[in-house]
């Protein structure tokens, strides 16, 4: 196959509208959001590795240090890192070379999205420059976040409408894409589990981001036009707030659990050689089930928020049967494995740490679910411990194990495999060091947002202490992860088409890396074809 | 800059636009810095800078778009007539949002419904007058697609101005019943109900004002004697739904 | 195959009926106890099916190791009806153990939400960043976290405990860990949480709803007495309201 024939052409790259390209656009955002956010916390565990002012300046000012840290923190690894790296990048480079398309319906409005998140990082960012700095964490809730001239409540509403917009286009156009430019002769039955992972988190995101973006529009108007929405003094409703936001935010984490599991899919076929274990029951009991239900169980956020006692009951049983769907595809995830012939490179690694990490994360998951346990487990460490296994870790792992698996692709470079796996344990013991003391004083009643501990049991120290130790294993190991990127992007050994020996379209059917137009071919597929026709 | 192919074969060079990133900091300029300037910081000045920097590069960025778009061939054609739902799709669930707000605080209210501060003699025929105009702007669109159809490009030109023209007076009945109650005290901030009718009066105005942003550019085109068949649908098509939302709009919000 | 599914589709009849057998009952309610013990139960229910599925994955990863170049893997293909008994089954063992987990946290919430009658009630607002607890008798007390003075919420032993809580500028959370127990303040909205303070002793309650600078600080004591202290510390206080 041809190699793409270009050097490097910065206006090609900034202006391009290229599917591909904008995928790695929208990766280099992610890394740098996530990368800033990683370092407020490792700065908020700083703080809290002991009781007392340790980096904030005392006890009267040090809330508005750690709040700022902990705001950015939030905000930029979901809007800024997780969400853009699975719906942005992953599915950016990854979709239209799974289906064999040429690129995606409107290669302008991806342009568009791409730009917009950045936009909305930027924005992000000026919450270290600007005064009153935003405070109000990424849940915003009113009337915090709209009383007085602190916490800019602006800059985080902006940042939510840029991110959102850009995603609700995405969404849009890579429905589109799915729809009406798969190859000639490819079914729905025969599509990548990424791309049905990716259709129906894209299912979620359009129906419930605007919802987000009316939640914190109303935000807005309630601090700086003084309007009442939030306001009950004047006929307003603070829960009506909390109530949107969760309508949105809790399908949201599925918009990342969905892709999160789609690449572990592609990585678990593809290395134990074996087809998808009960594909149907995965993909319509599975993801479509979720894409039905998550739309109706935001209020086990709300479990002690003074919510009516029937519908905190009636979200326990909802949200406790959420297990059933993600069931399916764990047994799916799980089975691909059975009988196979696994070959164990990074990505396996990855692959293997994400069965542990998703019934960590997954079943800690079940008891706050259970209104009567969440009053106690709930806004605790044991909260942080649950969405750190689940998203912080399971997820991102998950974004680190797509670059390393499709590395090769993308950059016509193979990874320096050595500092890859070092990388890999060293996140890995990481954040079970970081996390695991967590679960522990979350149930011995550590709260959420506390820099400062006093009034605690002094093992409480302990544990926080030994929590810090794990970020900074932590951040050596993405150090060396990200380092070794862009170090063998730029002098890895060459890779061949197709080095993992895997079926998919991306692998088989493109030049490594791919041109523009992505196929020297036009691709079809027959009724037999499958992405997993490995015996 | 752009360099699209005009057949759907292979492609050998990268495609690259400027219009989506000028866009981008259109909106960042104007819309972001320019609402933090005048609200959140107080700053005129600020408010002006960012609105003057915005403005024409959001502006150049349509315009090059639609020049683009109305020019070049597209990968794969005739797609958009599915995409401009599926965006709708979402578009109805803002005002889904905005809507469970309003009717939050209404069913809350019981019988301080309209709350202290609303005036009593509020206008009820105008509304009226303003649905009449908006679905006559919608069938005059029609029309103007019809003779699209028919390849008379002088009878869509004079069409699309009509519904235009139409449009414009909408919003010009928007500002002079705003303008009225201003003078009355009611203002967004004056009680729940001032909130939620201007909150939600206010984003439907200005989905107006970008369907007749993107009627302006059918226009423009149409002029220069370019038209794009699905281009012109869509068009139509959100008209029809803000339109259809305004019916929404104006039974809730005036008659409830 | 087939073997493999009838015997889970054994287990799915047999679990929940197993699992239906009631916890324990009778006795003064405990909402704090109750949910130690459904705690217990919530872990070992979890810890079975970690357990399951953490071997077999593990296992499977190990075992099925390629061992020579270019070798692919030999899975079984699944004929329909295995394909639909391994969606069905699971589902509804899953299903099972999902009611089975909801039946039991709705009896121990019901504990949580219906307050006894002769329980002693206290109202509480909560402010940035302070708490107020009124006496019905008008006695009002607080707590200053940072000189660590004031009396804090004074409760008698043996005696349940409800407080009716509202606040007056944000949202706040009245948090108990001791008590297993927590309810968001809102202005304009009245919420309530009630407790049972059985022995004697000092604890805290402290604020899980972020409001702002002082957050971490927002905390108070809490202390049970005996109910003749409680009696005499209720005079006391009278007395320094009228002074
Ligand atoms: C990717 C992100 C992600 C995912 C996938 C999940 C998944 C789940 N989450 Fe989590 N959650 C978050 C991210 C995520 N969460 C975040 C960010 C927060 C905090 C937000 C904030 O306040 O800032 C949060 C908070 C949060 C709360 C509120 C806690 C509080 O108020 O403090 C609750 C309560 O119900 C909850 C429950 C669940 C449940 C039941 C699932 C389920 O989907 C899990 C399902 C998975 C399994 C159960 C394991 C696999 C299944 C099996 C092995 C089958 C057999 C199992 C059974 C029969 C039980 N989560
Ligand atoms: C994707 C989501 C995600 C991820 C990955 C993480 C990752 C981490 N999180 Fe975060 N966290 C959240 C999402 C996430 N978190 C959310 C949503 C909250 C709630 C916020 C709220 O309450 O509102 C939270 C809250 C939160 C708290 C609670 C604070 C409090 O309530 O007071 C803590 C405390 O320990 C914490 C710690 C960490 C740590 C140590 C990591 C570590 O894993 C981070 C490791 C990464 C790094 C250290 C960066 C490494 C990179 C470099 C060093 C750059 C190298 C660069 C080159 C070579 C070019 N997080
Ligand atoms: Cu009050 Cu936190
Ligand atoms: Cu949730």
């Amino acid at each position: 196959m041809s190699a793409p024939t270009s050097g490097f052409n910065l206006k090609e790259w900034i202006f391009t509208t290229d599917h591909k390209r904008i995928g790695i656009l929208y990766l280099i955002g992610s890394i740098a959001a996530f990368a800033l956010a990683g370092i407020m916390a490792l700065l908020i565990r700083i703080e809290q590795g002991a009781p007392g002012p340790t980096i904030v300046s005392d006890n009267f000012t040090g809330g508005d240090q750690y709040n700022v840290w902990l705001y950015f923190h939030g905000a930029a690894m979901i809007l800024g890192f997780l969400i853009p790296g699975l719906t942005g990048f992953a599915a950016n480079y990854l979709i239209p070379l799974m289906i064999g398309a040429k690129d995606v319906a409107f290669p302008r409005i991806n342009a568009l999205s791409v730009w917009l998140f950045w936009a909305g990082i930027v924005v992000a960012l000026l919450t270290f420059v600007i005064p009153d700095k935003p405070d109000i964490m990424w849940t915003g809730y009113p009337p915090y976040s709209i009383s007085g001239t602190r916490g800019n409540t602006a800059f985080y509403v902006f940042t939510v409408h840029l991110i959102g917009f850009s995603s609700i286009l995405a969404s849009v156009n890579f429905l589109v894409t799915v729809i009406y430019m798969r190859a000639p002769g490819m079914g729905w039955n025969q599509l990548n589990m990424f791309v049905w992972s990716c259709v129906t988190a894209l299912i979620i995101q359009l129906i419930f981001v605007p919802v987000l973006a009316a939640a914190v529009t109303l935000l807005l108007f309630d601090k700086y036009l003084g309007t009442h929405f939030y306001d009950p003094a004047n006929g307003g409703d603070v829960l009506l707030y909390q109530n949107l936001f969760w309508f949105y935010s809790h399908p949201a984490v599925y918009v990342i659990f969905l892709p999160a599991m789609g690449i572990f899919y592609e990585i678990f076929a593809t290395m134990a050689k074996n087809p998808i274990f009960n594909y149907k029951a995965a993909v319509y009991g599975g993801m479509c089930v979720i894409v039905l239900i998550s739309g109706e169980v935001w209020v086990h956020h709300l479990y002690y928020s003074g919510m009516p006692d029937w519908i905190r009951i009636g979200q326990m049983v909802s949200t406790l049967l959420i297990s059933v769907p993600v069931g399916l595809m764990t047994i799916s995830l799980f089975g691909t494995l059975y009988r196979g012939a696994v070959t164990f490179n990074t990505p396996m690694y990855y692959g293997a740490a994400a069965l542990y990490l998703l019934l960590i994360g997954g079943l800690t998951g079940i008891p706050l679910a259970m209104t009567v346990m969440s009053v106690h487990l709930g806004e605790t460490s044991f909260t942080h411990a649950h969405f750190h296994f689940i998203m912080g870790i399971f997820a991102t792992f998950s974004v680190f194990a797509a670059v390393d698996f499709w590395f090769p692709k993308i950059s016509g470079r193979m990874l320096n495999e050595g500092q890859a796996k070092l990388g890999f344990w060293l996140n890995f013991i990481g954040v079970n060091i970081t996390f695991w003391p967590l679960f522990i004083i979350g149930v011995e009643g550590m709260p959420r947002r506390y820099w400062d501990y006093s009034q605690f049991p002094a093992h409480f120290a302990d544990y926080h202490k030994v929590a810090t130790i794990g970020a900074f294993i932590v951040a050596l190991g993405m150090a060396l992860t990200i380092s070794n990127w862009i170090l063998s992007a730029i002098k890895g050994q060459k890779a061949g088409d197709n080095p993992w020996g895997s079926k998919s379209l991306e692998w088989t059917h493109t030049a490594t890396p791919p041109g523009p137009g992505n196929f020297p071919k036009d691709v079809t597929v027959d009724a037999s074809w499958t992405p997993y026709n490995y015996h | 800059m752009s360099n699209s192919t005009s057949s759907p074969g292979h492609v050998h060079h990268w495609e690259t636009s400027v219009a989506p990133m000028l866009v981008v900091g259109g909106i960042l300029f104007l819309v972001v810095f320019g609402f933090a300037g005048w609200f959140a910081y107080n700053s005129k000045m600020m408010a002006f800078v960012s609105a003057g920097l915005g403005l024409p590069l959001l502006l150049a960025g349509v315009a090059k778009w639609t020049a683009e778009g109305l020019t070049h061939k597209p990968l794969i054609e005739g797609v958009s007539p599915a995409a401009l739902p599926i965006f709708i799709v979402s578009e109805v669930f803002i005002f889904l949002g905005l809507f469970v707000s309003y009717w939050t605080m209404r069913l809350s209210a019981g019988d301080n419904w309209p709350p202290v501060g609303t005036p009593t003699d509020f206008n009820l025929v105008l509304p009226i007058i303003m649905t009449v105009i908006l679905v006559t702007s919608s069938l005059t669109y029609h029309v103007a697609e019809v003779k699209l159809g028919k390849g008379d490009l002088g009878g869509f030109r004079t069409w699309v101005l009509i519904s235009i023209v139409l449009g414009a007076l909408f919003l010009g009945c928007t500002v002079y019943e705003y303008s009225h109650l201003l003078h009355q005290n009611f203002g967004p901030s004056t009680n729940a109900y001032s909130s939620a009718f201007f909150s939600i009066t206010g984003f439907h105005a200005s989905h107006v004002l970008v369907g007749l942003g993107v009627f302006v550019a059918v226009l423009l085109g149409a002029m220069k004697g370019l038209t794009n068949k699905y281009f012109s649908f869509c068009a139509g098509l959100y008209w029809h739904f803000v339109d259809v939302v305004w019916f929404f709009v104006a039974s809730q919000v005036y008659y409830w | 195959m087939k073997r493999a599914v009838s015997a889970m589709a054994l287990i799915g009849l047999w679990l929940p009926a197993a699992l239906a057998v009631a916890g324990p009952k009778g006795g003064l309610p405990d909402p704090a106890a109750s949910w130690e013990h459904l705690w217990r139960d919530v872990l070992i229910d979890l810890f079975i099916i970690g357990v399951v599925f953490l071997t077999a994955g593990l296992y499977w990863v190990f075992k099925y190791r390629a061992t020579r170049p270019g070798q692919v893997g030999d899975a079984p293909k699944l004929d329909r009806l295995s394909a639909i008994g391994w969606a069905v089954v699971p589902a509804f063992l899953f299903m099972a153990d999902d009611f089975y987990l909801a039946a039991k946290g709705w009896t121990v919430w019901n504990e949580y939400r219906n307050v006894p009658r002769n329980a002693l009630e206290v109202k509480v607002t909560g402010s940035m960043w302070a708490w107020n607890f009124e006496y019905d008798n008008g006695v009002v007390t607080t707590f200053d976290p940072d000189a660590k003075e004031g009396e804090g919420l004074v409760v008698p032993v043996g005696k349940p405990v409800v407080l009716r809580m509202t606040s007056s500028d944000v949202v706040h959370s009245f948090f108990l860990p001791q008590h297993r127990v927590k309810e968001d303040l809102m202005p304009g909205r009245v919420t309530y949480l009630w407790f049972n303070p059985k022995a004697p002793g000092e604890t805290i309650a402290t604020c899980t709803e972020f409001c702002g600078n002082r957050h971490s600080f927002m905390w108070t004591k809490v202390k049970a007495v005996p109910q003749a202290d409680f009696d005499a510390w209720m005079a006391k206080q009278k007395q320094d309201k009228k002074a």
